[in-house]
């Protein structure tokens, strides 16, 4: 397998070097990179409008030589583009962009994400007490929660297609929850103690753990009929049972 | 005479409410499997949609069966659920490979055709075959340069992949025309080297001229020479269901629908 191995290892170093190719060599430095682009672009419509063309370009190139594609399915390429951001020089003017770009791959995940379920209330309702007390309930496949100290969910907002940027809020942080509403993606900027719930739901605290923090204790009701309505919270299971589904964490 | 073959579409995205809307007498409708690979949410609902209108075609763009890579398990994995879940007409995947030691190009680049590679592909084929239990379809990929260590001509290392690991052919008619214009391969002997037996689909696609070769840019009209191609294709392997793809710069779904009518009229 050596001679296969070598070969196509040269054949990707030329790719993503830099130094001069042939002429037949350069049509696929220049494909692969077009493709990589090109899937960022889709993935970070935002950030790509925030920046301009020019400017994305030249960072889409430079993340996808330095974090090289590690799958075959283009779509889960292109994760850590909001933490190269953070890190890429040019960009350090620019604070917000960062969790921008966080958002849009929560989005981008949440769309190809399952469907989000419905709690079986009669279940959970048939349980004794010691085991209600030990249910631990599950955010959808398709959420997430992102703090940001800068407003990206207004800045997300007031970057839609049709919208012309300028956000309703121009500083303070985001608790933003994108979640999948049927087959849409949403997305929401949370209140403080909604952000604090579904973070402890994320983390898979019990519903013990949840009656007993003081102010989900006086809100618990809305907040379980709001978000189990809302289908955020779409199962759940008990603790010690089958272990805990996993959960999806906010990310990054 | 020949009947004109069934003919299909390479649906993208932004063409699917259109498409499903007119609902269009298509043969066959193949999309990315890629495509299709989260757990649900709006591709997989399309998809649910035009099965149940369609016979469908499964095309893999990223398993890198040429690789020196391990296959990628989760990959397969998610091939897998896919066609469980659709049951589509054809599963398909390119002669390429895309990825070497973790990392991948997301392109089908082309191979060196040795008996290395020519083996390696073969078990590979066999083994996704294995695990999807069922035959493959193996595409012809376009290419810019010749590899100095290939020591086996391109279509009788596509003939020896297929006989050796039992897959189907699917013949890339614009491949064959851009590849013998790119590295001097002769358009009729590579239609004569593939068994007939063998061939079970066919691509067209539009190709661009740029810097002196020709790119299979899946972006314009198929070109006059390969429909002419395509019609000795059509006379040597009969008429097999063949998709015309177009991937950059989509036009209406019109201008599809009558590329596809070219097919059947061919």
């Amino acid at each position: 397998m050596s001679a296969l191995r070598d070969s196509q290892a040269r054949f990707l170093d030329d790719i993503f070097g830099d130094g001069p190719l042939d002429s037949r060599r350069a049509v696929y430095r220049r494909n692969v990179l077009a493709n990589l682009h090109d899937a960022l672009a889709a993935t970070y419509p935002v950030v790509r409008r925030l920046v301009g063309e020019p400017f994305f370009r030249e960072a889409a190139e430079r993340f996808a030589r330095a974090h090289p594609s590690r799958s075959g399915d283009l779509h889960r390429f292109g994760e850590g583009f909001g933490q190269f951001l953070s890190r890429y020089p040019h960009a350090a003017g620019l604070s917000y962009l960062p969790g921008v770009a966080r958002l849009e791959w929560a989005v981008a995940a949440s769309f190809h994400a399952a469907d989000p379920g419905r709690v079986d209330f009669e279940r959970l309702a048939a349980l004794p007490e010691p085991e209600r007390v030990r249910v631990r309930f599950r955010l959808q496949a398709g959420a997430h929660l992102i703090f940001s100290d800068y407003p990206i969910a207004a800045i997300w907002e007031a970057n839609q297609p049709g919208r012309d940027g300028t956000p309703l809020r121009a500083e303070g942080e985001d608790r933003t929850l994108v979640f999948r509403e049927g087959l849409g993606v949403r997305v929401r900027s949370l209140e403080p103690l909604d952000w604090r719930f579904l973070r402890a739901v994320a983390v898979g605290a019990t519903m013990e753990a949840l009656a007993g923090d003081a102010e989900f204790a006086v809100n618990l009701e809305r907040l379980l009929v709001e978000w189990t309505g809302a289908r955020v919270i779409d199962d759940f299971a008990l603790d010690g049972a089958r272990g805990v589904a996993a959960i999806s964490a906010a990310r990054g | 005479m020949t009947r004109g073959a069934p003919a299909g579409l390479g649906l993208r995205a932004p063409h699917y409410r259109e498409a499903w809307e007119r609902r269009p007498p298509l043969a066959l409708v193949e999309v990315h499997s890629e495509n299709f690979f989260g757990g649900g949410g709006e591709p997989l609902a399309w998809l649910e949609r035009f099965r149940s209108a369609y016979p469908l075609s499964l095309h893999g763009v990223g398993l890198s069966l040429g690789s020196a890579d391990p296959l990628d398990e989760t990959h397969l994995e998610r091939l897998e659920r896919l066609v469980r879940r659709f049951d589509p007409r054809f599963v398909s995947e390119h002669l390429s490979w895309s990825s070497v030691g973790g990392r991948h190009a997301n392109d089908l680049l082309p191979l060196p055709f040795t008996g290395e590679a020519l083996e390696h592909v073969v078990a590979r084929v066999v083994r996704v075959q294995d695990r999807l239990g069922r035959r493959i379809l193996v595409e012809n990929v376009s290419r810019y340069c010749n590899l100095p260590e290939s020591a086996i001509p391109e279509p009788e290392f596509l003939a020896e992949v297929a006989r050796q690991s039992g897959c189907g052919v699917l013949l890339d008619v614009n491949n064959i025309w851009v590849n013998a214009a790119n590295v001097g391969l002769d358009s009729r002997a590579y239609l004569a080297a593939i068994d007939p037996a063998s061939v079970e689909e066919m691509h067209v696609a539009g190709h661009e001229r740029v810097d002196g070769l020709l790119v299979d840019t899946h972006g314009a009209r198929v070109d006059e020479a390969v429909w002419t191609l395509y019609r000795e294709a059509v006379r040597r392997f009969g008429p097999k269901p063949t998709i015309v793809e177009w991937d950059v710069a989509l036009p209406t779904l019109d201008v599809l629908l009558e590329e596809v009518a070219r097919v059947a009229a061919a």
